[in-house]
């Protein structure tokens, strides 16, 4: 990736960790912005826009993660992300904490 | 080495390579493709991911609208997954640079994914499991025989073999099966019967020490099977192998006579087969006829519900081939779990006791009409008799026998040839059936008991339950009686009976069965020539001793000494 145009620290706080459905949450978040989103952990990398790449990081609870974006709503793109992990994934209003 | 006792369920030594297939499916051998048809595999596994992605997408959406949007979310995470970019670029790349057939590159890639899930202890392992056995489904196909890709002879081993998959082994190169579950009556016992390969079930759990290529012994006669064995063991096998085969050769020399015993009463020793391809080891072993042709092939290892011309040509194929000699063309005899094409049984706790065999066609008329009009077709060909199994009341005989009326008339109508003057019957296998058997002999041309089912519903015994399995015996004097009464009833009407489970296969009961009445039997085509042998040494007059003498004892256990302790002394080469 080029050099991003905005970076965010953001932490895993929901207990089931950043499991299937929360990926498919910022995948869905992140195509509506004309931006590229890249999420860090450790030297790992994975592109917010595939599914695969964010679910081999593996993030558990606790865990922090670098959100790096590209593209003309770059900032917008990680604001609305920073929420949605803030958020914790909005899990406890589709009841599903212990079944993701 | 290591030795694991298992049921014995069809006879025979095989010595040779297993092919593992654990309770995934089958394990994915390593397989390429010619550079040449790089682009040809590229679009496969493209279309496969489509077809993947499209059935993923209709789940969701179904699971969404009934269950709501959180229980649809998974398929839709399955989807991205597949949809994945990387995922995509990879399975590409080893098609592309590495000629990796695209099944092998998929379970590849899978599996390589599924380390690091493991690695990081991510919640999602199990869906990379369902997205690749989707996806390989989809691959495989219709063409799942290809999937082994074999070439050479292989013992496949399995947990439990489904009868799709069993309908699927490409047969030329399958020498044997072990499965870690079921019993003497399972799909994989009467599959191995049918291509006359040794076969041992519910050995329990050992396929974790089993890879594929490693050389395994199956020995069908006792029931053992030994993994990496000896220099020793290997020799003494081999030699055994050699014994079994000459064996075999003296009783070929049986071919051509007839099945009469030693006071001139003719026997018919008829063969029960599974796929078309069996009626030239009926003809080889000189079979009075096909007693028993089973028809759930046409029905398993395919989406689509088979239509008239497909049975048409698997009946017409077995009917030509039989000449005069009569057919009888069992009709569907599966639970509805079997047939994609049906509905989903929605309260099937016990599947045993449901919805099943002539239940089933009784309930989808279509898919019954269909068969019985090719049924009728193919009775120009020959002597074609029409079986309904699994009757359990007056009332299911008539309705079936009803809908045959009106398949005929509708034949008629369209100027269709049938032989108006076919023979119909009925499985006797319900004791229920047994205990009205007065009332069913007055309204069919022949009865056929079925053992199997007759042993499992008289002792309410699983026959596929190893734990069980002890309980479930052709030698239990209830079994007995049931099928005394039933050739009396038929005697009494000189109805042709015949028996077709897998007792009348072992030379055990062959004595017993004459003594009975039974002057007809139906058997796996491997099985005729000693049941010959067996019919050809004895009188009638003694049958009937023995049988009388037998029905005099208490228990299955005594019973069966007594059986075998007969046989011995009239034909000690029998190692029973």
């Amino acid at each position: 990736m080029d050099q991003p145009a905005a970076t965010r620290k953001v932490v895993v706080a929901n207990p089931s960790g950043f499991h299937a459905r929360a990926a498919l949450k910022v995948l869905h978040l992140v195509r509506e912005f004309a931006a590229q989103v890249e999420i860090v952990l450790d030297r790992r990398r994975a592109s917010a826009a595939d599914m695969l790449q964010m679910l081999a990081l593996g993030a558990g609870q606790g865990q922090e993660l670098i959100l790096e974006a590209t593209g003309p709503q770059a900032e917008e793109v990680l604001d609305a992300l920073q929420s949605l992990f803030a958020a914790k994934f909005h899990e406890e209003d589709d009841g599903t904490q212990n079944h993701p | 080495m290591k030795r694991l006792q298992g049921i014995p369920v069809s006879p025979g030594v095989a010595i040779g390579e297993a092919l593992v297939m654990d309770t995934e499916g089958f394990r994915i051998p390593r397989q390429f493709v010619a550079r040449d048809s790089v682009e040809y595999e590229l679009e496969r596994l493209r279309q496969a991911i489509e077809a993947a992605c499209q059935e993923i997408g209709s789940n969701r959406d179904v699971v969404s609208r009934e269950l709501g949007e959180k229980y649809g979310a998974i398929f839709e995470a399955h989807l991205q997954i597949l949809r994945s970019a990387q995922f995509c670029d990879e399975l590409e790349e080893m098609i592309r640079q590495r000629h990796y057939a695209p099944e092998y590159a998929v379970s590849r890639v899978m599996r390589r994914y599924a380390e690091v899930f493991q690695k990081v202890q991510s919640r999602n392992l199990a869906d990379l499991a369902d997205i690749e056995k989707r996806l390989l489904r989809h691959l495989l196909g219709r063409r799942r025989e290809e999937l082994s890709g074999l070439t050479s002879p292989v013992l496949v081993l399995a947990h439990n073999l489904t009868p799709s998959e069993t309908a699927n082994l490409d047969r030329r190169f399958v020498r044997g099966f072990v499965t870690e579950v079921g019993g003497p009556g399972s799909h994989t016992a009467i599959v191995a019967g049918a291509l006359q390969i040794p076969a041992v079930v519910g050995t329990g759990p050992f396929l974790t020490e089993v890879s594929g290529g490693d050389l395994v012994i199956i020995d069908g006669d006792k029931g053992l099977v030994i993994l990496h064995p000896d220099a020793e063991t290997i020799a003494r096998y081999h030699h055994e192998a050699e014994q079994i085969r000459s064996l075999a050769a003296r009783l070929e020399s049986l071919r051509d006579l007839p099945a009469e015993t030693a006071d001139g009463v003719r026997i018919e020793l008829l063969g029960n087969i599974e796929f078309p391809y069996e009626v030239e080891h009926c003809i080889q072993r000189g079979a009075d006829g096909v007693g028993l042709y089973r028809t759930e092939f046409l029905y398993l290892g395919t989406e689509h519900e088979p239509d008239e011309e497909e049975h048409f040509q698997a009946y017409s194929q077995v009917v030509r081939a039989m000449g005069s000699k009569p057919v009888t063309i069992r009709t569907f005899d599966l639970g509805a779990d079997k047939v994609p094409s049906l509905p989903s049984p929605e309260d099937e706790r016990n599947p045993a006791l449901g919805q099943r065999s002539i239940r089933l066609s009784l309930r989808h008329l279509p898919m019954f009409r269909t068969q019985l009009r090719a049924i009728l077709r193919a009775s120009t060909l020959g002597d074609v008799r029409i079986m309904f199994p699994l009757i359990s009341t007056i009332l299911e005989l008539r309705q079936a026998k009803m809908i045959l009326a009106d398949v005929m008339e509708d034949l008629e109508e369209h100027h269709i040839p049938f032989r108006q003057d076919l023979m119909v019957g009925m499985m006797v296998e319900v004791p229920a059936a047994v205990m009205m058997v007065d009332h069913f002999v007055e309204a069919v041309d022949f009865l056929s008991i079925g053992t199997n089912d007759l042993i499992q519903y008289t002792l309410a015994v699983d026959r596929s339950n190893k734990d069980m399995v002890w309980l479930y015996s052709a030698s239990d004097p209830a079994v007995l009686k049931l099928i005394e009464q039933t050739v009396r009833a038929a005697q009494r009407k000189s109805l042709p009976v015949n028996l077709c489970g897998q007792m009348s296969s072992s030379p055990t009961y062959t004595m017993l069965l004459l003594g009975l009445g039974l002057r007809q039997l139906s058997v796996p085509p491997s099985a005729i020539p000693e049941i010959k042998k067996i019919c050809r040494g004895v009188t009638i007059a003694d049958c009937e001793a023995v049988a009388r003498h037998a029905l005099t004892l208490e228990n299955a256990r005594d019973i069966t000494n007594y059986l075998k302790g007969e046989l011995r002394k009239r034909f000690p080469e029998f190692d029973v």
